[in-house]
């Protein structure tokens, strides 16, 4: 025999260590850097504490055209002397917005580090907004999501967190907003969105080799002409859960596939089960071995991959299942996904595939953050769910003694089969009789 | 910076089965990526078998001598590890990254697919992949506007016969038609050590990955008549312009212009790599300058060009624009075939090759910032050219290139056989 059958162990594992953390007040606002000796490229972050939650409704998308209208001209030059200003030193202005928060960034190698934090700023707190640029950049925007929405899934989404959440709130509708909302925007609320948020310090992130960074003067430059203190943010929302099971069809004829989404509210991000609800729906949905990618892929060939989890922010969170399904097992498939939900909350989780779990998630702490940008992006979760230095090393040992009592526990309290929203955009003439013979739940209009 | 694109150590050594091993030592995180790379991918399939290169990389997931269907992923996944694999038409790569004590674990399973798989392939595997592949198609050529612009472009830059001429995710047709002693056979054929190269990148030392190789891979039998993909090197100009037109479900006018330019590897691929950051990278390229910003007629996301980093014929050189609201598919197209014209005739201004130079060498250096990043890219010189320790030179290369190589391309490149794709929204009733 060429082959050796038995399976090696593993060898001595080496500790785990996320780089040493180091905060400071400087120059007005707050600065948290991890030190990565030795690495050639660095990220700086300027993180500030506006996120999609803190646009009117009916503004939905103010934060996006905002991003980017920042880059069509500053105090100091305009839109393509920035763009070569920003590119000449090999980086880009990055921009990003979650429920929580907003931030810029830039990658770049660590000697040119501080030539493009002052771009930034520059950016971030003296963009010229001159209103000719804002409206076209508006339109630009409105065009762009009109491109995106033409893609199945946006309009699936927007229908699941509308019915989970409820179309009268802002956490709704779509995060990014949605054609009609972007366009439907004037300049003031560009620019007065801009003084009321974008001029306070915030915090700014830094990931690289301290030893070749002035921490001092890189937050002088972020935090220049600033003021104003941390915004309020309020409390976790309570959000109800639906009484019995409802169906959303989405129609988009001719599709070859249909697009699920399945979704009930669940905890916020600071919530003590975090971390087995984790567990649990990496058992259900969260890794390829999952329950659901196991059946709905490996068993049956309905789809190229199925995943759900547990997403949580500040002040709400959702549990959610996704895929695309050919057209044709449609209905098969959607009673197979909610089974296997059903299932999981009823009977809970194995130990084998527990341990799976929990080592995969532990284990991708040490995989998934080597980069720059990685862990600029981990520190950025410490910043917003206001968790320690150690948070990392904690997690690593909370995920790694986690038992099967504890994350069956919180399958069984925190999914709800029967509160499920089953939102399926697809082929309406062709799937409709099929999706209502499931009786799953009502067909809502 | 460093002078060098590569401050790492590479150590290599080949097996006496003809399989090659290269290191890179990092011990910066306590994770070691495992790379493999075969040299097969579409440009191997004849006609009729489109599309089994891919759906063969599927079947290396479900299991084989000693390892169950789908525990791969399960020991992967419970060491911590995350893996992927993909195809295209030069080649397949496997790879995963785990935390470093498990690299053992990692060696054993890839020596058992690649010496281990035919007993254990079955017709139900076969079939539930098959179905899994179809689903993927859908996914993401068929359900997504614009999404077949690959499987378009391809037959219209590579003549019938070429092995470039069909995409890799082959036809429905020709899935169906998959047997499973053909993807027994194709495993036999290509799936031989001396036909791959073994990357370990991070926290693992050379000697031991070397002598952990031998012991797993060491006593698989090399292939001698590994049979050759056709050559497609020469693809003779016909000095003719092709254009496509499409009407579509899609929501506004899109046009791609595309050339044969040079192979990857090539001194010719740099410079085009240079243009290409030039005219289609960013806020500051042409692209965006002049059609986005200047005349206004493309959408600003959806400016962009780029090479394909093919390898073995002439790789493809693509820019394509996006209408904005209200101008029409024969502006859009005039606009961009003239500022790709452009590029022969008006020079390329140092602050531009400036630019482009800054933004390429970023990009490598965020390339080389995860170990699994350096593994890929060791094992594609390592397998395209022989060579692994050819990665340092690939940055001061771009960084080498100049204006007048670059005005040289493009009169080269962009005189002849153009092709024009242009996707038009379908009226509606």
């Amino acid at each position: 025999m060429t082959l050796i059958a038995d399976r090696p162990g593993p060898g001595a594992a080496r500790p785990y260590r996320f780089p040493p953390v180091v905060r400071r007040a400087a120059a007005g606002g707050q600065v948290v850097a991890a030190h990565l000796p030795g690495q050639n490229l660095a990220v700086a972050l300027l993180l500030l504490d506006v996120g999609a939650g803190q646009e009117p409704v009916g503004k939905e998308g103010l934060s996006g055209v905002l991003a980017k209208a920042l880059e069509e001209g500053t105090a100091q030059r305009d839109a393509a002397a920035y763009a070569l200003a920003v590119e000449g030193l090999g980086t880009a202005l990055s921009t990003g917005l979650d429920w929580d928060s907003f931030q810029a960034s830039v990658v770049i190698p660590v000697d040119r580090l501080s030539a493009a934090v002052e771009l930034l700023a520059e950016a971030v707190r003296t963009p010229r907004l001159d209103p000719a640029d804002v409206r076209r950049v508006r339109d630009d925007e409105a065009t762009a999501l009109r491109m995106d929405w033409a893609n199945p899934g946006p309009r699936a989404d927007a229908a699941l967190r509308a019915d989970l959440f409820g179309a009268q709130n802002r956490w709704g509708r779509p995060m990014h907003g949605d054609p009609e909302s972007v366009a439907g925007l004037d300049v003031e609320d560009v620019t007065v969105f801009h003084s009321e948020w974008f001029l306070r310090p915030g915090t700014l992130i830094v990931a690289g080799d301290l030893d070749r960074i002035d921490l001092d003067a890189l937050a002088a430059a972020a935090f220049a002409g600033t003021g104003g203190g941390p915004a309020e943010r309020g409390g976790p929302i309570e959000v109800p859960l639906h009484s019995g099971r409802r169906i959303i069809l989405v129609d988009r004829p001719g599709s070859v596939q249909s697009t699920l989404r399945l979704g009930h509210p669940s905890p916020h991000r600071a919530h003590p089960d975090y971390v087995p609800m984790t567990l649990a729906g990496t058992v259900l949905g969260g890794a390829f071995t999952s329950r659901l990618n196991h059946l709905l892929r490996e068993v049956h060939g309905y789809t190229y991959g199925i995943r759900g989890d547990f997403a949580a922010s500040r002040r709400f969170g959702r549990f959610a299942v996704s895929s695309g399904v050919q057209t044709a097992v449609t209905a098969p498939a959607l009673v197979e996904a909610v089974g296997e939900i059903t299932r999981t909350q009823a009977t809970g989780v194995t130990e084998e595939e527990l341990e799976v779990a929990r080592s995969w998630r532990a284990g991708q702490l040490s995989v998934e953050l080597q980069s720059p940008r990685a862990i600029a992006s981990a520190l950025t979760t410490l910043v917003v769910h206001d968790l320690p230095d150690d948070y990392h090393a904690r997690l690593r040992e909370s995920l790694l003694s986690a038992d099967v009592d504890q994350v069956s526990a919180a399958a069984a309290t925190h999914l709800h089969p029967e509160a499920l929203t089953l939102v399926i955009e697809g082929d309406a003439a062709v799937i409709r009789d099929d999706l209502e013979a499931t009786a799953l739940g009502d067909l809502l209009p | 910076m460093p002078d060098s694109g590569y401050p790492w150590p590479i150590q290599t050594s080949r097996l006496d089965n003809g399989l090659r091993v290269v290191v890179s030592e990092d011990r910066t995180a306590p994770a070691v990526a495992v790379n493999l790379w075969y040299d097969v991918g579409s440009r191997h399939e004849p006609a009729g078998q489109t599309g089994f290169a891919h759906l063969f990389e599927h079947l290396m997931f479900e299991g084989s001598v000693n390892v169950a269907k789908t525990e791969h992923m399960k020991l992967i996944q419970g060491s911590g590890g995350s893996l992927n694999a993909t195809t295209n038409p030069d080649r397949t790569n496997y790879f995963e990254t785990v935390p470093a004590e498990h690299l053992e674990l990692a060696l054993w399973l890839e020596a058992d697919r690649m010496g281990g798989l035919v007993p254990a392939l079955t017709q139900e595997t076969l079939d539930n992949q098959r179905d899994v592949v179809k689903n993927e198609r859908r996914q993401r050529y068929e359900n997504v506007p614009y999404g077949d612009a690959w499987l378009r472009l391809l037959p219209l830059l590579y003549p019938p016969g070429h092995p470039y001429h069909h995409a890799t995710i082959g036809s429905m047709a020709d899935l169906n038609a998959a047997d499973l002693a053909t993807f027994q056979a194709f495993h036999q054929t290509y799936y031989a050590p001396n036909n791959a190269v073994l990357t370990v990148v991070g926290d693992a030392t050379a000697s031991d990955v070397f002598a952990l190789a031998d012991k797993y891979f060491g006593a698989l039998p090399a292939r001698d008549d590994i049979p050759p993909a056709p050559d497609g090197r020469s693809v003779p100009a016909t000095g003719q312009t092709a254009v496509e037109s499409v009407s579509a479900d899609v929501p506004a006018p899109r046009v791609y212009i595309a050339h044969r330019s040079y192979p990857f590897g090539s001194p010719g691929y740099n410079v085009i790599t240079v243009l290409a950051t030039i005219l289609g990278s960013g806020r500051g390229s042409r692209l965006y300058q002049r059609l986005a910003d200047g005349e206004r007629i493309a959408q600003p996301d959806l400016v962009g060009a780029y090479g394909v980093d093919l390898a073995h014929a002439p790789a493809p050189l693509i820019a394509t624009a996006t209408a904005r609201p209200g101008v029409s598919a024969e502006r859009l197209a005039e606009g961009l075939a003239e500022v790709v014209d452009e590029l022969a005739t008006v020079p390329v201004t140092a602050a531009e090759l400036d630019r482009a130079k800054a933004l390429l060498s970023t990009g490598w250096w965020r390339q080389l910032s995860t170990v699994d990043g350096r593994a890929d890219l060791l094992g594609r010189y390592a397998t395209q050219f022989g060579d692994p320790a050819r990665i340092a030179e690939q940055l001061p290369a771009l960084l080498a290139v100049t204006a007048e190589q670059i005005a040289e391309a493009a009169a080269d490149v962009l005189a002849t056989d153009r092709v024009t794709l242009t996707y038009l929204p379908e009226e509606t009733s």
